[in-house]
């Protein structure tokens, strides 16, 4: 079982990364809800470097934000959502953001 | 809709590519390492030309006729296709390298109107759908479809009202989508096979909407110009 | 391409036009600010939200060397030689000249390519012989 249930407020760690990354930077710092949990895979952090016998796997989610709240200039309606999915350490409780 | 794009030809006709000779050369070298067999990927290559926008056209059909199947195929996606003949673990036993096994349906309602994109990659249900549109690949679409989605759905010739809730889901990670379109007005009474017909690839996407009168085969003749982009080349 | 030497200045010439320059000439610049810094390190495939014009979204079709490529692509995977994560990482690291400048199944092969050499599978000179000899097979079949 992960740390997050479905109707979790989850917010996107704003961590560096070199060289490769999947998770995109217009999701960083952004707060959403969890709507779905998927299984545990590797995380891709290792898989893109072949540390697949030690690789780390992790719970992922699928977060739903605000379309508005993702963009500052966002120029369709508040009704409008985006989805995708972060693995477990890339996530956070909303409402411990830094600074 | 893919009767109504050009085919833009990449090269000057008969010139050899760089690349046939660079794949053709890479390809044998691995064969000759015993990387992997000319055997696997004939059968590779036989399993990728099966596949195409038929596939997910007949489970939404099916889905549309019998509620049941559409609640397993909402429910587990993955385990619903195989009702179809449609298994996420071939040709390797273990699935694709690049599409791995954890296929979700999202389903369009009044309210709701889903779209896929990979802005990371090119992420595309192959098993379902085949290969992916090559627009679906540039990073035009990728840069666009998350943050100006309605914009690029005009584009296509989808204009959803204000009341429509647009979820854009950016396909990162190892799941796999397909949008199940609302079955259209106008089909009541149709075979399963008639509906099929209706259920292009781009409206799996989330750039169409399944008409009537419009099939892959079959584009209406009234089709606005909007509708029918994509003639000539990009360059 | 390379032949003569005035085959090879043509070459030199056109890959000075490559220079990343788009708007802001970066030529090795002795110091660069962290602001820059930081744009330049931005992961190459994370495209998504930049600003860009509308194009026609057409399709070609896939060439037969496009699915072949695909095909061998997969089958590294498939035999454990690689995974697709890793061809995605490596794509990136191919700087952006050349990320945006391939053709999408250029990426492909190129990448896996360098992911043969880098493992030691096969070496740059091997490659070398086996692309001179493919080459000269095709253009013969071709004839």
């Amino acid at each position: 079982m992960g740390r997050y249930k479905i109707g979790d407020r989850v917010t996107v760690r704003d961590a560096t990364t070199l060289f490769h990354t999947r998770t995109q930077g217009y999701a960083r710092g952004s707060t959403g809800t969890v709507v779905d949990t998927r299984p545990e895979w590797i995380v891709p952090e290792d898989e893109a470097f072949g540390i697949l016998e030690n690789g780390r796997h992790e719970p992922f989610y699928v977060v739903r934000f605000n379309q508005k709240e993702l963009w500052p200039d966002y120029t369709g309606f508040d009704v409008d959502t985006l989805e995708s999915e972060f693995s477990e350490s890339w996530l956070m409780p909303a409402g411990k953001e830094r600074k | 809709m893919s009767t109504t794009h050009g085919h833009a030809p990449i090269q000057e006709s008969g010139q050899l590519s760089e690349f046939e000779v660079l794949e053709l050369a890479v390809r044998e070298l691995a064969i000759e390492k015993g990387l992997f067999s000319a055997e696997d990927h004939r059968r590779f290559s036989e399993w990728a030309e099966s596949r195409g926008p038929h596939g997910g056209s007949k489970l939404v059909a099916k889905a549309w006729v019998d509620p049941a199947f559409k609640e397993r195929l909402l429910t587990n996606g993955t385990e619903a296709c195989k009702e179809v003949g449609l298994n996420w673990l071939e040709p390797t036993g273990q699935g694709t390298p690049s599409d791995y096994t954890f296929f979700y349906v999202l389903e369009n309602t009044p309210k709701l109107h889903n779209v896929i994109v990979c802005t990371l990659c090119s992420c595309y249900p192959r098993p379902v759908l085949g290969m992916s549109p090559d627009w679906y690949r540039t990073p035009n679409y990728r840069r666009r479809m998350v943050r100006w989605p309605r914009e690029v759905l005009a584009e296509f010739g989808l204009h959803l009202s204000p009341d429509v809730e647009v979820r854009v889901h950016d396909s990162n990670q190892k799941s796999r989508f397909m949008v199940m379109p609302m079955r259209p007005e106008g089909t009541e009474g149709w075979s399963e096979e008639q509906l099929a017909a209706i259920v292009t690839r781009d409206c799996m996407i989330g750039v169409a909407l399944p008409r009537p009168d419009w099939t892959a085969q079959q584009v209406p003749s009234q089709a606005t110009p909007s509708q029918a982009k994509g003639k000539g080349g990009r360059k | 391409m390379g032949s003569t030497p005035t085959q090879y200045d043509t070459l030199q010439r056109q890959v000075s036009n490559l220079n990343p320059v788009d708007r802001l000439l970066l030529d090795s610049p002795y110091t660069i600010s962290n602001e820059l810094y930081s744009v330049l390190r931005h992961v190459l495939h994370d495209v998504g939200g930049q600003p860009d014009t509308p194009v026609p979204f057409t399709e070609k079709g896939e060439e037969p060397w496009e699915m072949n490529t695909y095909v061998t692509c997969e089958c590294l995977g498939w035999r454990g030689v690689w995974n697709s994560e890793e061809r995605r990482r490596r794509e990136n690291d191919l700087g952006m000249t050349q990320y945006f400048g391939l053709p999408y199944y250029a990426r492909w092969i190129t990448v896996a390519t360098k992911s043969l050499i880098d493992q030691g599978l096969i070496t740059t000179d091997e490659l070398g012989k086996k692309i001179d000899e493919v080459r000269d097979r095709l253009t013969k079949r071709k004839k």
